[in-house]
């Protein structure tokens, strides 16, 4: 079996001191008070299935992300959550089940249609075009660009230049956000890790859409910039941005998510607030072992 | 007259059709890291499909328009079928194609016009040829020396700016940047004596043949193409291309259909290949199977790799390198050593392959690639 519960101990940060959690859980009842995520649905994923041989991956798994929220998505190494992003984005295709996005099934749709859609994913290791400049990447994410169409380029030549100089102006706002802006003309191969992965949140603001999957945004990230990623989730959840977020880092789930799933071997195994989850005595047996 | 002019009008028509057939190679392998060893196959299609329906009266330059049209209709069936397949499988596919269709046209009975079907091995001869029948009337040579005048001013325009933006960025970094200034004084030197050369045998009507109108007219295509090209890959649709050159996987998540640009990459690079066949079998005059040989694809792989990978500019160069190679070597060699034909042409190709290894340990990323490039962590 791939989780092992005692295998996956020592990756489970569970047994940081608790003082540092009560603190974060202050500071986050402390902080200016964010919009209460609504009851409208933005994804919700049914009964999703996908076997990779015998193993059974994903188990007839449901997760519901709720418009405006940040919703966490937790469970042991192995569980699945990274097959289950996988799924709901179709980089992998489910064996069955359905999943509804902004209203719309989309398991039929390829990859970059439900990217255009307004879902948005990032890579547990993040991945960004390395002999590319860091603003060529932020360019790159920006939706229906007049100059995509290589006819355009030629004919339209003054309309893509034009599209081109405002959506520098917008790339390099959300690079001063995530504090890469001094970085824009590097190439983005020469980033650190925590920085990668603030570009690669940085992209997918940049492409405007309505829901961005951070697939362990804080993992083999220094904690100084842990908290400033932390910190531009959350600003980015006040202005409207609704995240579904995977992360081992319980720190990092407590103090950031309205509402937490739990996945153990592929199945659901418990939902709710993180005050709730933490307390579950079948999550930390899932996670700790019996 | 002492210049061998035909010689070198022939020269440069030879490097402007490498050169073109080279920047098709670049936009799919350069910008968009598809791997296609059988480049050649889009020249095949487009030489003989220009050869062909000319023969059967179609006017030339639509001849090679729809000898281009029917290269990119390849790339379509070609990317459709290996595309979604690992990048490996396209290089095999490719390279089979391009042998499948020099079988094809050797053993496949042709119409080669008045009705008449000849076996494909014995070759086409005698097919109709830019300038053929044209006498070097003044309004015509007036128009022939406007045209490569106006190539030769936008060149060496283009020459200066970049010049000048390289002594600026010296300035400032406090350096001469010595190796742009030899670059640029031999591109304006080239490029004068392309002029000088054009200008000069255009100038005596009594030595006009057909390969000079043949040569301003590759040229002008040549300047179009190159323009048309570098304006694509600066534009949002060139960002696509490399970012699926570095990982496809990025693009795929931020909502292009990465399929699809591939399949764009590879029709429009082999239409420019195709269109690049229609000049290659006009400046050859009469059309073999063994034209289009693999050898071709991969002379076209070296070439790219000399100037640097997703270059432009570096495959024109390549292409310069290329031939004042082969040329050279084709004087200059057989004083040197005792070998028969047969062996120097082997030899010659072998001492390529030695400068490539040798080019590959001290500048990998080839003579015009950026260096920084190669130490990123992926």
């Amino acid at each position: 079996m791939v989780n092992n519960p005692s295998d996956s101990l020592s990756d489970v940060p569970l047994n940081e001191p608790q003082t540092d959690l009560d603190e974060i859980l202050k500071q986050v009842e402390d902080a200016p008070s964010r919009p209460q995520p609504s009851d409208n649905l933005l994804l919700s994923a049914n009964g999703v299935n996908k076997s990779f041989g015998g193993l059974k991956a994903v188990d007839n798994a449901t997760l519901e992300v709720s418009q405006g929220s940040i919703t966490g998505l937790i469970g042991p190494n192995g569980a699945g959550k990274t097959t289950l992003f996988n799924l709901i984005s179709n980089f992998i295709r489910p064996d069955s089940g359905r999943v509804i996005f902004d209203g719309e099934p989309v398991e039929s749709l390829a990859p970059h249609q439900i990217a255009q859609m307004g879902m948005i994913r990032t890579f547990q290791v993040a991945r960004v075009l390395s002999r590319l400049s860091v603003m060529e990447n932020m360019l790159l994410a920006a939706q229906k660009q007049t100059g995509e169409k290589f006819w355009n380029v030629w004919f339209r030549a003054h309309e893509v230049k034009q599209e081109e100089k405002d959506l520098r102006e917008r790339a390099i706002a959300i690079l001063e956000s995530v504090g890469l802006a001094h970085k824009a003309n590097d190439y983005a191969g020469s980033l650190s890790g925590g920085q990668r992965k603030l570009l690669e949140m940085g992209r997918a603001l940049m492409s405007q859409p309505k829901l961005i999957l951070l697939d362990e945004p804080a993992a083999g990230v220094n904690p100084t910039l842990i908290n400033q990623i932390c910190d531009r989730i959350l600003t980015w959840n006040r202005e409207g941005m609704t995240f579904l977020i995977i992360e081992h880092n319980m720190d990092v789930i407590m103090s950031l998510c309205d509402r937490v799933w739990v996945l153990a071997e592929g199945r659901n195994l418990a939902v709710g607030t993180p005050e709730e989850i933490q307390n579950n005595s079948q999550v930390l047996e899932a996670y700790l072992g019996k | 007259m002492i210049l061998p002019l035909g010689y070198l009008v022939s020269l440069i028509i030879f490097i402007s059709v490498y050169a073109l057939f080279g920047l098709g190679l670049n936009l799919q392998w350069g910008f968009t890291g598809l791997i296609n060893f059988g480049h050649v196959a889009f020249m095949a299609v487009g030489a003989y499909t220009t050869v062909l329906l000319s023969l059967q009266g179609v006017p030339l330059f639509i001849a090679a328009l729809i000898g281009a049209a029917l290269a990119a209709l390849l790339g379509l069936l070609v990317g459709i079928s290996t595309l979604r397949l690992r990048e490996d499988y396209l290089a095999i596919v490719t390279i089979g194609l391009s042998e499948m269709i020099r079988l094809i046209v050797n053993n496949q009975e042709l119409p080669v016009g008045n009705g008449q079907w000849r076996s494909g091995v014995f070759g086409l001869q005698g097919f109709p040829l830019p300038f053929s029948n044209v006498t070097l009337n003044p309004l015509l040579q007036f128009f022939l020396i406007a045209v490569l005048t106006g190539i030769a001013g936008i060149g060496g325009w283009q020459l200066w700016r970049w010049m000048r933006k390289k002594l600026q960025q010296g300035k400032m970094s406090q350096s001469t940047p010595i190796a742009s200034l030899i670059m640029g004084i031999i591109g304006g030197v080239l490029g004068l004596i392309v002029y000088l050369v054009g200008l000069l045998s255009l100038l005596d009507a009594n030595s006009f043949t057909y390969k000079t109108g043949l040569m301003v007219v590759l040229l002008l295509v040549l300047t179009v193409v190159f323009w048309a090209l570098e304006r694509l890959v600066k534009a949002p649709w060139g960002r696509v291309l490399k970012a699926i050159r570095e990982d496809e996987q990025v693009p795929k998540a931020l909502g292009k259909n990465v399929f699809w640009y591939k399949l764009q990459s590879l029709m429009l690079g082999g239409a420019i290949a195709g269109f690049a066949g229609a000049f290659y079998a006009w400046q050859l005059a009469t059309v073999y199977p063994d034209n289009f040989q693999p050898q071709i694809t991969f002379d076209a792989w070296t070439i790219i790799i000399l100037g640097g990978a997703g270059n432009n500019y570096g495959t024109l160069l390549g292409t310069i390198i290329f031939w004042a190679y082969f040329e050279g070597t084709r004087f200059v060699l057989p004083g040197l050593l005792p070998f028969d034909d047969a062996r120097l042409g082997a030899f010659r190709i072998m001492v390529i392959g030695l400068l490539l290894i040798i080019l590959m340990m001290v500048r990998p990323q080839g003579i015009l690639g950026k260096k920084e490039e190669l130490t990123l962590g992926k």
